[in-house]
């Protein structure tokens, strides 16, 4: 520190003494106080510290006299009697310790500086710090790098928190905006790398519940360093507005969050309650990191629960499968079992809805033989199928007949089954039994006809099922 | 679950009832549970006999009653297949599905998805309507971190499809990767029944014992690149025969201009590939236009649980294209397939059989405002087995943002070349669905379906009507999709 920049300084211990008396500089409003009559009583006190001895050494008992030291003269008798209980409430923002700035300048060799250098001169109506006091006495020591008030300021070295202040509604909404709030950017990214640089020049004119209005990480230290508002401090209200960080408009946005999701990235703005728009049980471990929303004061950045880019496909249906086998995760975040098992268990009883379009009974048959739906993955045909065509009479009750009537090529079709049989087995199991086919096929048949093709492989056959040989063969059928 | 219900799930069950009060009082639960009618009318199909007299013989030997070939054997007598009088069935189908958690151990929750179904009138049994009771799945699981544990009835989805079990099964999770593996006694497939029972007098060779799966899974992100690997074994309880042992393998791969998967199974009993496909999807201009082409291989499956897979069912490759163009409210589409079936090395008498077949569809969406969208499509195929030929169209009208109702009508020709039963169908169908606020909707509606007969043996088979009801009501969160805040 610089001799000129000290002796500024030491000048200033006593003139905030002004401030300290009720002085008002700062453009503050005023409040209903009737001030200190100080012209009047000079020459009864021609000393500044003859009241206010405190002031000098820090001793904030004795900053100001005892009211009742007023009745020595305005005893109704001597003088009328005066109503004055002592300093208000302290309205402004300003924290000087007028004994460490004294001590600063004794360090250095510096004489005292008497109030007279920071104060008004006496005749003054108010002992107020003027203005150009300030600049040239506060900003020579704590000066800007930039000539703005605010800008880059270490507010915490003359202000105290607003936190700590008894200022209203309307004395909050007059606090100046720095110019760097001004930006998109501020709110979105830089306000909070400022607040961990520097959280006291946020608490110089907000407090933590500004903070946790939109902030659900409220235990973040730099949030928890913001003293809150008493509870009897009226605060302005203040719109909850989110902004939604650039990575979130990414198209693939939806599918790749999980990715890196942690309270961390996403406990800013986002609560647990926005996890489980879409998330089911098992919730993703991040999930339980998160606060639930009953949990904090903000609402968080409620998100709107929508199906991925995937299901917008109008062939996402005859897709599903393939997706769903390929990343079975990926439809258990949004979708429980019971979901696919409503519709590929079971048929509906909507026909309208379930997994088969409306009248697919009707042509299903069709649809059977040209596989355009994989009956087996999910239908047992020998039981579901057979089931309702036994019932619907296109089987006999007594079985599969083998003669010439149902088949429209008449007696022929028994001697060109085999073709069809190979080509849709699955179609022959919706009716027949195993027994149908047996009666003519193996070697316990009646014409032995055997259902094998020339490249069975008989030796595997028997290692891995015997019992699948052993129901037409007698023994080992390679013994 | 009939008589078969484990004592696995109904513990599950009961605790799930006994606990849910609990878990009611704690942190959270979801549900719903969906209430649904429905009457069917249809037409079944009877032999019955007609006299000799009355049948004539064409040049080729074969016997027709009117238009209606018939078989005849006896001398007065020839037999045939024919429309029966209308029948109706009512069916009715209760689904409760629940997941709770926050029981006093942490990650411990249960879920369950019961299904009672009831028949009421008609000499037709609805499909699995005489199955009065089923636990479609009942687990409680336990998640720590990166591991996950569950017991009860389970089920897997992969790419050798839906496979259910009463087991349990353990999968761990690191980053993009996850490992699961599994155990239990296997179910029939879509019938939530231990195998040797769910076949149970259907046929004449049965599992006399159950079956007992293991599996393994395992899902990762390599490179980018969605791959699950799924491999499983049943073998009977004996252990003295294998049942079924395959493993799928699935990947998807997104580029920036074109998106690829593909599967593939392996049946290791009958040491052969199995089904697989391989799909590249190209989006053009911001994803108005797809363009996309299919290769696809197809082979029955059968697990030697039964004689079929020994009569070796041979399989059909398919290559499909599809376009398809979506410019702000319209939509529509083009596809096309061509497949052709492997050699059946079977004996052909007279005229082989077609071995190749094809199949198209065209279709538009059009939703001019927000609360109406109309759709139009149709269908043509014609292969080995059948020939369809189908057109459907409908409309959908959001009344109110609670009411909806939607049209359709349809008409469709298919001539099932192995079968008897040709002609054509015309119908439609009415429904709308009303939300009672967030948490119960309502539905109904109704279809009628007219056969013209095709100069075949049936008269009308293809004749229906349908009328259905169904509540809806969900509890807690929507388990379906979007939780709504209802845990966490």
């Amino acid at each position: 520190m610089t001799s000129r920049a000290l002796a500024a300084s030491a000048a200033i211990v006593v003139a905030v003494i002004g401030f300290v008396l009720g002085a008002r500089a700062v453009a503050l409003p005023a409040q209903e106080q009737v001030p200190f009559p100080h012209v009047e009583h000079q020459g009864l006190f021609p000393l500044c510290t003859g009241c206010h001895e405190g002031i000098p050494d820090g001793d904030a008992a004795s900053f100001y006299p005892p009211p009742a030291s007023c009745t020595g003269c305005h005893d109704g008798v001597r003088e009328e009697r005066v109503t004055w209980s002592g300093p208000t409430d302290d309205i402004d923002n300003v924290s000087f310790e007028h004994d460490a700035h004294a001590a600063e300048l004794a360090a250095v060799g510096d004489p005292p500086q008497d109030c007279a250098s920071c104060h008004v001169p006496a005749g003054g109506t108010r002992m107020a710090v003027a203005e150009d006091v300030q600049l040239a006495g506060c900003w020579s020591c704590h000066a800007h790098v930039a000539n703005d008030h605010m800008a880059d300021a270490d507010c915490a070295s003359c202000h105290v928190p607003l936190a700590s202040t008894r200022f209203d509604v309307a004395r909050i909404e007059a606090l100046p905006l720095p110019a760097d709030h001004g930006t998109d950017e501020f709110l979105a990214s830089e306000h909070g790398v400022l607040a961990e640089a520097d959280v006291g020049r946020c608490a110089t004119c907000h407090t933590q519940d500004r903070c946790v209005s939109c902030h659900v990480d409220t235990e973040r230290a730099s949030i928890a360093a913001v003293p809150s508002a008493p509870a009897d401090m009226e605060l302005p209200v203040t719109p909850v507005h989110y902004n939604v960080p650039l990575s979130h408009t990414d198209r693939d946005f939806l599918a790749t969050h999980g990715v890196g999701a942690s309270r961390q990235s996403c406990g800013t703005c986002h609560t647990s309650n926005d996890c489980t728009t879409c998330h089911i049980q098992p919730l993703p471990e991040a999930v339980g990191s998160l606060p639930a929303r009953s949990d904090v004061i903000a609402p968080g950045a409620q998100v709107v629960g929508r199906a991925p880019s995937s299901h917008e496909s109008m062939f996402f249906i005859e897709a599903h499968a393939t997706l769903a086998a390929a990343s079975e995760t990926a439809c258990s975040t949004c979708h429980e079992e019971s979901f696919c098992v409503s519709c590929h268990d079971a048929p509906s009883a909507n026909e309208g809805g379930g997994y088969h379009p409306a009248a697919f009974l009707s042509m299903h048959a069709a649809s059977a033989f040209g596989r355009d739906s994989d009956c087996a993955s999910c239908h047992n045909t020998q039981v579901f199928c057979r089931q309702c065509h036994l019932e619907t009479g296109l089987v006999p009750a007594g079985g599969g007949r083998l003669g010439p009537g149902y088949h429209d090529d008449g007696p022929v079709w028994l001697l060109r089954h085999g073709q069809a049989a190979r080509q849709n087995l699955e179609g022959c199991t919706s009716c027949h039994r195993q027994v149908d086919c047996t009666q003519c096929h193996g070697v316990l048949g009646a014409f032995k006809v055997s259902p094998h093709t020339l490249g069975f492989d008989a030796e595997r056959a028997w290692a891995r099922s015997p019992r699948t040989c052993l129901a037409c063969h007698v023994g080992n059928p390679l013994s | 679950m009939r008589r078969a219900a484990s004592s696995v799930v109904l513990a599950l069950a009961i605790a799930l009832v006994t606990t849910a009060p609990v878990a009611l009082e704690a942190q959270g639960f979801r549900g719903w549970t969906s209430t649904s009618v429905q009457l069917v009318e249809l037409r079944p199909i009877g032999l019955d006999s007609v006299p000799r007299s009355e049948v004539s013989t064409d040049a080729q030997g074969r016997f027709f009653f009117g238009d209606a070939e018939v078989t005849c054997v006896l001398a007065t007598i020839c037999t045939g297949y024919f429309a029966l009088d209308d029948e109706r069935t009512l069916a009715a189908t209760q689904d409760l599905a629940v997941t709770v958690w926050g029981l006093g151990v942490q990650g411990l929750s249960v879920t369950a998805h019961v299904r009672g179904r009831a028949r009421a009138g008609g000499d037709v049994v609805w499909p699995r309507s005489d199955d009065e009771f089923d636990a479609l799945l009942a687990y409680a699981q336990l998640q720590r971190g990166p591991l996950r544990v569950r017991a009860g009835r389970i089920d897997v989805r992969s790419g050798l499809g839906l496979s259910a079990f009463d087991g349990g099964s353990a999968a761990y999770g690191l980053g993009s990767y996850r490992a699961e593996i599994y155990g239990g006694r296997s179910l029939a497939r879509g019938l939530r029944e231990p195998q040797n029972e769910a076949l149970r007098g259907l046929d004449g060779f049965l599992l006399d014992q159950t079956v007992l799966v293991i599996g393994a899974l395992a899902t990762g992100r390599p490179w980018d690149v969605p791959v699950t690997v799924h491999y499983q074994r049943e073998i009977l309880r004996d252990r003295s025969s294998l049942v079924s042992e395959r493993v799928s393998f699935d990947a998807s791969r997104a580029f920036p201009r074109a998106r690829i998967d593909g599967s593939i199974d392996y049946d290791f009993s009958f040491q052969r590939a199995g089904k697989g496909h391989v799909t590249l999807s190209v989006p053009f201009a911001e994803g108005r236009w797809l363009v996309e082409a299919s290769a696809l291989r197809y082979v029955p499956y059968f697990d030697l649980s039964t004689l079929w897979g020994i009569f070796e069912p041979v399989s059909y490759s398919e290559v499909t294209a599809r376009v398809g163009w979506s410019p702000g409210a319209w939509g529509a589409w083009v596809v096309g397939g061509w497949r052709t079936y492997a050699d059946t090395e079977t004996v052909v008498i007279l005229t082989p059989m077609r071995d190749t077949g094809w199949r198209a569809n065209a279709g538009a969406r059009w939703a001019p405002a927000p609360a109406w969208s109309f759709d139009a499509s149709y269908d043509l195929e014609w292969g080995p087995g059948g020939f369809l030929s189908s057109g459907q169209a409908g409309a959908r009208y959001d009344v109110t943002a609670s009411l909806t109702a939607s049209l359709s009508v349809l008409s469709f020709q298919q001539i099932e070349e192995y079968r008897l039963g040709e002609g054509r169908a015309f119908g439609g169908s009415a429904s709308a669905s009303y939300a009672l606020g967030e948490r119960v909707f309502v539905s109904a509606g109704g279809s009628l379906i007219r056969h013209r007969d095709g100069g075949n043996v049936f008269t009308s088979p293809w004749n229906q009507a349908r009328a259905w009801t169904s509540l809806r009501f969900e509890l807690g969160g929507d388990p379906g999709l979007g939780g709504r805040g209802g845990g966490g």
